[in-house]
C-alpha cells in the first residue's frame, strides 16, 4: 500500500466519522442513555433489597449477581442521590 | 360408607405419578406419605418420598437418618429423601462467589457483595425457595414411578404453589424489560456499525429461571399426573380450615383427588365400659363424621383409625398401609 492510498483512506475514515458525528452520534447516545436508565430500572427490581426494597425471592436473584457487580456501586449512588426517583426513570 | 377407595385412585390413574397429602399440622401427612410409599414399593413400583419441609420428619418415621443424605434405600423399590437446604444455600452462594471472583478476575469478593450474598441467604424465604429449586432437580432427574411430596403444613404449601405463579408473573415482567434493554443495544449497535452484540448472559439466566420455575408449577397443577390428598380428622377446626384451604388450592387450580379421614376412633368403643372421656370424645367423633360425610361426600377415600401406637418403623408404617389401602 502506498502513501498516496494510506492518506486517502485515513480522509475517509474522518469523514465517515464527521458524518457520524453530525448524524447519527446524539442518536447512539441516546440510545445508549435509554439503555442505561432502563440497566439501572433493571437493577433495582433484581437486586432491590440491597436498598431495602425487597423486590424479588433472593434465591434466584443471587444467580444474577455476577452480572452486576461492575454496576452496583454506580447504581448505588444514582439510586441514592436526594432526587425523585421518577427522575431516574425519565 | 366407602364409595371409592384409595387403591381405585391409584389403579384407575396410573399415571398420577406426583402424590401429595395436604393437610393442618400434625394430622398425619408424613405417615400417609409413607405409608403411600410403603404400598406403592410393595406393589413393585420404584417410590421417592421426599421431604420439602425444613423441619422434615421422614428420618423420624423411618427411624434412619436421612437428612442431606440423598435419596436413600429404606426397602427393595422404596427411596426417601430429606433436603438439606442449608447445606444447598451454602454451596450455592459458594457457586456464586465463584462465578463473581472469575468473571472478574478478582481476588476477593468486595464487601458490598459480600454482604449482600450473606443477608440474601437470611431471608425467610430462601429456605423455602432453596428446597423448591431442590424439587425440580429431584423431578428433572427421573428414575422413579412415584414421587411422593411429603408436603408441609397448609399455610406453607400455600406459599409454595403462590411461589410458583408469583415468580412466573414476576419473571415474565424482568424478561421483557430484558429483551427491551436488548432492542435498544441493538439500535446503537446498528448506528454505531458495531459487528456484533454480545449474547446477554443476563437474559439467558432469567430464561433459565422461568423454565425451572414452569417445570415445577407445571406439575403441581398437573391434572393428568398429579394427585393431591387432603388429610382431615372428625374435629370442627380441622374441616372448617381444610375447606377453606381446598377454596385456595382450587384456584391455583392444583387438582385435588380427595380426602382421607384420620384418627378415626373404632366404633366398637361404644359396647365397650369405657371412661366418660373417651365417651364424649366418641360423641364428638359421630357429631363430626355426619358433618364430614355431608360436606365432602363421595371424595372421601378412606377411613384411618387411629392407632394404638405411633406410626415410626417399617411395621407400624405396614400396618397402616393396610389400613388405607386394604390388605396388600
Amino acid at each position: 500500500m502506498g502513501d498516496e492510498e494510506k492518506k486517502k483512506g485515513g480522509f475517509f475514515r474522518a469523514v465517515k466519522e464527521f458524518v457520524y458525528g453530525v448524524a447519527a452520534h446524539d442518536s447512539a447516545r441516546f440510545a445508549l442513555k435509554s439503555r442505561a436508565n432502563m440497566e439501572h430500572l433493571f437493577i433495582l427490581i433484581t437486586m432491590g433489597d440491597m436498598l431495602g426494597v425487597p423486590i424479588l425471592p433472593p434465591y434466584y436473584s443471587l444467580r444474577l449477581l455476577p452480572y452486576v457487580v461492575p454496576q452496583i456501586s454506580t447504581w448505588k449512588r444514582r439510586m441514592l442521590r436526594e432526587k425523585d426517583l421518577t427522575d431516574a426513570l425519565a | 360408607m366407602i364409595l371409592i377407595s384409595l387403591t381405585t385412585i391409584f389403579e384407575k390413574y396410573p399415571d398420577r405419578r406426583y402424590i401429595m397429602f395436604g393437610g393442618k399440622g400434625g394430622l398425619g401427612k408424613t405417615t400417609f406419605s409413607a405409608a403411600t410409599a410403603y404400598y406403592l414399593a410393595k406393589k413393585g413400583k420404584r417410590v421417592l418420598v421426599f421431604s420439602v419441609d425444613p423441619q422434615a420428619s421422614l428420618s423420624d418415621i423411618f427411624k434412619k437418618d436421612i437428612f442431606g443424605k440423598g435419596p436413600t434405600e429404606i426397602m427393595p423399590n422404596l427411596y426417601a429423601q430429606e433436603i438439606d437446604a442449608d447445606r444447598r444455600i451454602k454451596e450455592y452462594q459458594q457457586e456464586i462467589r465463584q462465578k463473581i471472583l472469575d468473571m472478574y478476575g478478582m481476588d476477593a469478593i468486595p464487601e458490598e457483595i459480600e454482604s449482600y450474598i450473606q443477608a440474601a441467604a437470611a431471608e425467610p424465604a430462601m429456605e423455602e425457595s432453596a428446597i423448591f429449586d431442590e424439587v425440580v432437580d429431584i423431578v428433572v432427574k427421573g428414575g422413579y414411578d412415584y414421587y411422593i411430596y411429603d408436603l408441609v403444613p397448609l399455610g406453607h404449601a400455600l406459599y409454595y404453589l403462590s411461589m410458583a405463579s408469583v415468580y412466573d408473573e414476576w419473571i415474565d415482567k424482568i424478561t421483557n424489560l430484558r429483551q427491551q434493554m436488548r432492542e435498544y443495544d441493538q439500535v446503537a449497535a446498528v448506528i454505531r456499525r458495531d459487528k456484533e452484540l454480545d449474547e446477554d448472559a443476563i437474559l439467558n439466566e432469567l430464561l433459565y429461571i422461568k423454565e425451572r420455575i414452569n417445570k415445577s408449577s407445571s406439575i403441581l397443577t398437573d391434572k393428568k399426573k398429579t394427585a393431591f390428598f387432603f388429610v382431615i380428622t372428625a374435629e370442627q377446626m380441622i374441616i372448617t380450615d381444610t375447606l377453606k384451604a381446598a377454596e385456595l388450592f382450587a384456584k391455583f387450580d392444583v387438582p385435588l383427588s380427595g380426602y382421607v379421614v384420620n384418627r378415626v376412633l373404632p366404633e366398637s368403643l361404644n359396647q365397650q365400659d369405657i371412661p366418660e372421656y373417651l365417651r364424649n370424645r366418641l360423641v364428638m367423633q359421630e357429631k363430626y363424621m355426619k358433618v364430614i360425610d355431608e360436606t365432602f361426600k363421595d371424595q372421601i377415600l378412606a377411613y384411618v383409625p387411629e392407632m394404638d401406637r405411633d406410626v415410626t418403623g417399617l411395621e407400624m408404617i405396614e400396618k397402616l398401609a393396610n389400613k388405607m389401602f386394604g390388605d396388600i
